[in-house]
């Protein structure tokens, strides 16, 4: 399995460079790409594939004599985390990355033939082949183990030195238990995918600079694919929060870890395309923006691989200082380089004819929406790039922390949920104050009504309702705009309609979302709170309206990789018992790593929250941490709603959409 | 091409002022030193009560727990700070190793208020974030532990 996995990964890579061969003779004869090309990349794809089912077999059957298998699986793991082990450490996960990168290729060869020329299948290839080729020649994940001469162990694909053998360990050392949990298994394959398809965009608009072709409507081309991927990276940050939530923070859910930071990156630039986008779309503006949005994001993509993988930022995900460090960030640079030089290259090129007169227009606040993200955008990469600069002028290594991100971002995040509250209210082009304000008044007293609700409700935090008359005054927006949609072709007619345009009824959805997203934020940082104290059985530690008693401790190996240890206590609200909750460690005495498991009452209103600290058996005690969470469950509704708000209005074609704009009603109204 | 408005020149103004204010402001108010012991403790009086993130190695020995009052104590020992350094000298494992042995290496007291995080053991790294007191000791407010192991080196721990 070992020989077929390496020969696969190695004949995928060879075809890749073939493909790449190709394509370079024909830019330099001037030829029209041929179908070799593209069966090449097909058939490089499907090796690549057999490679990564041969990684899996070998995950599968224990094969520890491959030093991947050996550090990421034990026998007693279940058999799926023995599969998803693939990105559980850095060999496979890279190794999986470049497989991804070779998905997007394969399927946009095989479903959007048009889209692909020389010149993008040149930028295709490139990519896929860098990241193979770390993949290949740097961190293979099927490297053996071997034993040498003096009985010492080394990692190679091949006999380091003469009388070295295999050597076939017994067992492994398995999957790091913290990325044991369901929101680890998905969150790296749903991350990648979203990162991998935007080397389509981004060949795409590449190539067709490079091209020199002016046509406006290619990018609008790959609109599905751009949705596709900010649905999935969507999708993939709120499931590494909700795992940071659930695991790794103590309740945190998102930390301005560098590695976070800079898997927003690629968000931030990619939202702002898809708003000035839909400016090109409608009005045939912004070309030039997006064209720069498109190569930017991809960029970032590349950014935060580095990031992630070059260990260059302390961080908790990161794996470490590694041997690819400096080619990652090699090819980040001229990734970058390339795209800027690109862009500025064909700047004459690429024309708006659009000069900013009016300032509460449509496309005027597009505008600002943009600019806002890529104020979030510049601030967070500031964040990361001076830590890393830093040290090279003062000498002096500087971190900035999570306080830098906190109080830069949030004016901003504050700005643009307020943008987003007002913004669908504005028509194209000429609208004047004084219809927003007829428009207005409806939802405004809906917001401040739901406002001085939960004020009575006994919200009085100082901040609360400024950000609660926001969330509500969005959200009695997108209502209002569409019980008047509803009223207008009348009831029946409307989910006929709503379906139609769900590209914007999925833009209302992915709105109402963050806004929800807003709130859960708010009710964590605003409303929280938190206590810690050591308990012996029968105290009783209170919180609000809360108290937690600690009942006692028992402990068992019923899973022979752990200690498990769970604490029993009951949950009071108001004297009323409320739930009885079991939080606990994992003890992992081989590892000597313990897990903390926390146990929460859930409920729509938020959490509360029990965690272990500390803990003895013998003299039962604990130290218990008890957290009030409100409202923090509406953080994962939200994201929810948002993926599927994308997915809704990634689904039109953009046949579709360019038809049935057309129709009265249609957004251009809006 | 028109003649840009005077509005938008104001207005464009206006936004990278505020931008930039934000932007310098935060980075001097929050940025942190990432400093040795021996760096620390050669600039004391430089550096007292300022926020700096410290890194250096656990004395396995030294460290006091008191589970009621939740007061943590123990020593760290002399690390380099520089990758290259770490790397001549055979990698982070070895130079803790040595560090960690070494009755000669420069030592501080952490005093921590919170609770004792499971990594904190001889040998491991500990990346401490807090400020310099006057009797030299060091008042930490956030504990970062990693323990190198043999494959994935770096192990995301829970006690941030």
């Amino acid at each position: 399995m070992f020989t077929f996995g390496l020969i696969a990964f190695s004949l995928a890579f060879a075809l890749s460079l073939a493909g790449l061969v190709l394509a370079l003779i024909a830019l330099v004869r001037h030829t029209p790409l041929g179908p070799q090309a593209l069966r090449l990349s097909q058939a490089s794809f499907g090796l690549h594939t057999l490679a990564v089912l041969a990684l899996l077999i070998l995950q599968a059957t224990e094969d520890f004599s491959i030093a991947y298998v050996n550090s990421v699986i034990n026998p007693a793991m279940p058999s799926l985390l023995r599969m998803t082990a693939l990105w559980g450490g850095q060999a496979g996960s890279l190794f999986f990355w470049s497989w991804v990168l070779n998905l997007c290729f394969f399927l946009l060869v095989s479903t959007r033939r048009q889209l692909v020329d020389a010149w993008t299948y040149l930028m295709l290839a490139i990519n896929v082949l860098f990241f193979a080729g770390i993949s290949l020649f740097i961190e293979n994940p099927f490297a053996r183990v071997w034993q040498l001469a003096d009985g010492s162990l080394a990692e190679g694909l091949f006999a380091p030195q003469a009388g070295a053998f295999v050597y076939h360990g017994l067992t492994g050392v398995g999957l790091n238990p913290l990325l044991r949990h369901p929101g680890m298994v998905i969150h790296p394959p749903i991350l990648y995918l979203g990162f991998g398809l935007f080397l389509v965009p981004f060949a795409v608009a590449a190539g067709q600079l490079l091209r020199g072709d002016p046509a406006r409507d290619l990018l609008e081309q790959t609109r599905g694919w751009l949705i596709a991927s900010w649905v999935l990276l969507t999708a993939g940050i709120v499931l590494g929060s909700w795992w940071s939530y659930d695991v790794l923070g103590w309740g945190g859910y998102w930390a301005w870890d560098p590695v976070e930071t800079a898997s927003l990156l690629p968000w931030l630039s990619s939202t702002a395309l898809l708003h000035s986008l839909l400016a090109q779309r409608q009005r045939g503006i912004f070309h030039r923006l997006n064209v720069l949005l498109t190569l930017l994001s991809y960029v970032l993509v590349v950014f935060s691989i580095f990031v992630t993988r070059a260990g260059v930022l302390s961080s908790v995900h990161a794996f470490g200082e590694s041997s690819i460090s400096r080619p990652l960030m090699i090819f980040t640079i001229l990734t970058a380089v390339f795209a800027l030089g690109l862009f500025i290259w064909r700047w004459k090129k690429l024309n708006s004819n659009w000069q900013l007169t009016e300032f509460f227009t449509r496309e005027a606040l597009l505008l600002y929406t943009d600019l806002l993200l890529m104020a979030i955008l510049l601030v967070c990469l500031w964040g990361l790039v001076y830590p890393l600069t830093s040290g090279l002028f003062s000498g002096q290594q500087i971190t900035l922390g999570r306080g830098y991100f906190d109080r830069s971002t949030l004016p901003l995040f504050i700005l643009l949920v307020v943008l987003m509250g007002v913004c669908p209210l504005i028509g194209w082009s000429a609208a004047s104050l004084k219809k927003l304000g007829r428009s207005f008044w409806p939802p405004l007293l809906v917001a401040l009504a739901g406002t001085a609700a939960c004020w009575l409700a006994g919200i009085r935090a100082w901040t609360a309702p400024g950000i609660l008359f926001v969330v509500f005054l969005g959200l009695a927006v997108q209502l209002a705009l569409t019980i008047r949609d509803a009223s207008s072709v009348g009831l029946k007619r409307f989910p006929g309609l709503w379906w139609k345009q769900r590209s914007r009824y999925g833009a209302y959805l992915v709105h109402a979302g963050v806004l929800l997203i807003a709130l859960g934020i708010m009710g964590v940082e605003v409303l929280g709170s938190g206590i810690e104290g050591t308990l012996i059985p029968g105290d009783r530690m209170p919180l609000g309206r809360y108290e937690v008693e600690f009942n006692g401790i028992t402990s068992d190996f019923d899973n022979p990789e752990y200690l498990n240890v769970s604490i029993q206590t009951t949950l009071y609200q108001d004297g009323q018992v409320l739930d009885e909750l079991t939080p606990g460690q994992h003890i992992y005495m081989d590892r000597q790593q313990s897990i903390t498991i926390p146990q929460a009452h859930s409920s729509l209103r938020g959490d509360v929250y029990v965690l272990v600290m500390d803990y003895n058996l013998d003299m039962p005690y604990a130290t218990l941490r008890l957290i009030d969470n409100p409202l923090v469950n509406w953080m994962w509704i939200g994201g929810l709603v948002m993926v599927l708000g994308g997915a809704l209005a990634g689904s039109v074609t953009p046949a579709a959409l360019r038809r049935d704009e057309e129709l009265p009603g249609g957004p251009a109204d809006a | 091409m028109k003649q840009p408005n005077l509005k938008i020149i104001i207005g464009a103004v206006v936004i990278v002022a505020a931008l930039a204010y934000l932007l310098i402001s935060s980075t001097l108010s929050q940025s942190q030193y990432f400093m040795t012991v021996e760096e620390l403790q050669a600039a004391q009086a430089e550096w007292l009560g300022k926020d700096v993130r410290m890194s250096g190695v656990v004395l396995g020995d030294t460290i006091q727990y008191d589970p009621q009052t939740l007061e943590l104590t123990f020593e760290v020992a002399q690390i380099p700070g520089d990758h290259r350094q770490i790397e001549a000298m055979g990698g982070m494992q070895k130079v803790l190793e040595a560090a960690a042995s070494d009755p000669s290496a420069a030592r501080m007291t952490i005093r921590y208020h919170g609770v004792r995080p499971d990594l904190l053991k001889d040998e491991a790294q500990a990346i401490i974030t807090g400020s310099l007191e006057p009797n030299g000791e060091f008042r930490a407010t956030e504990l970062l532990l990693k323990c190198p192991s043999k494959y994935e080196a770096a192990l995301p721990d829970q006690s941030e």
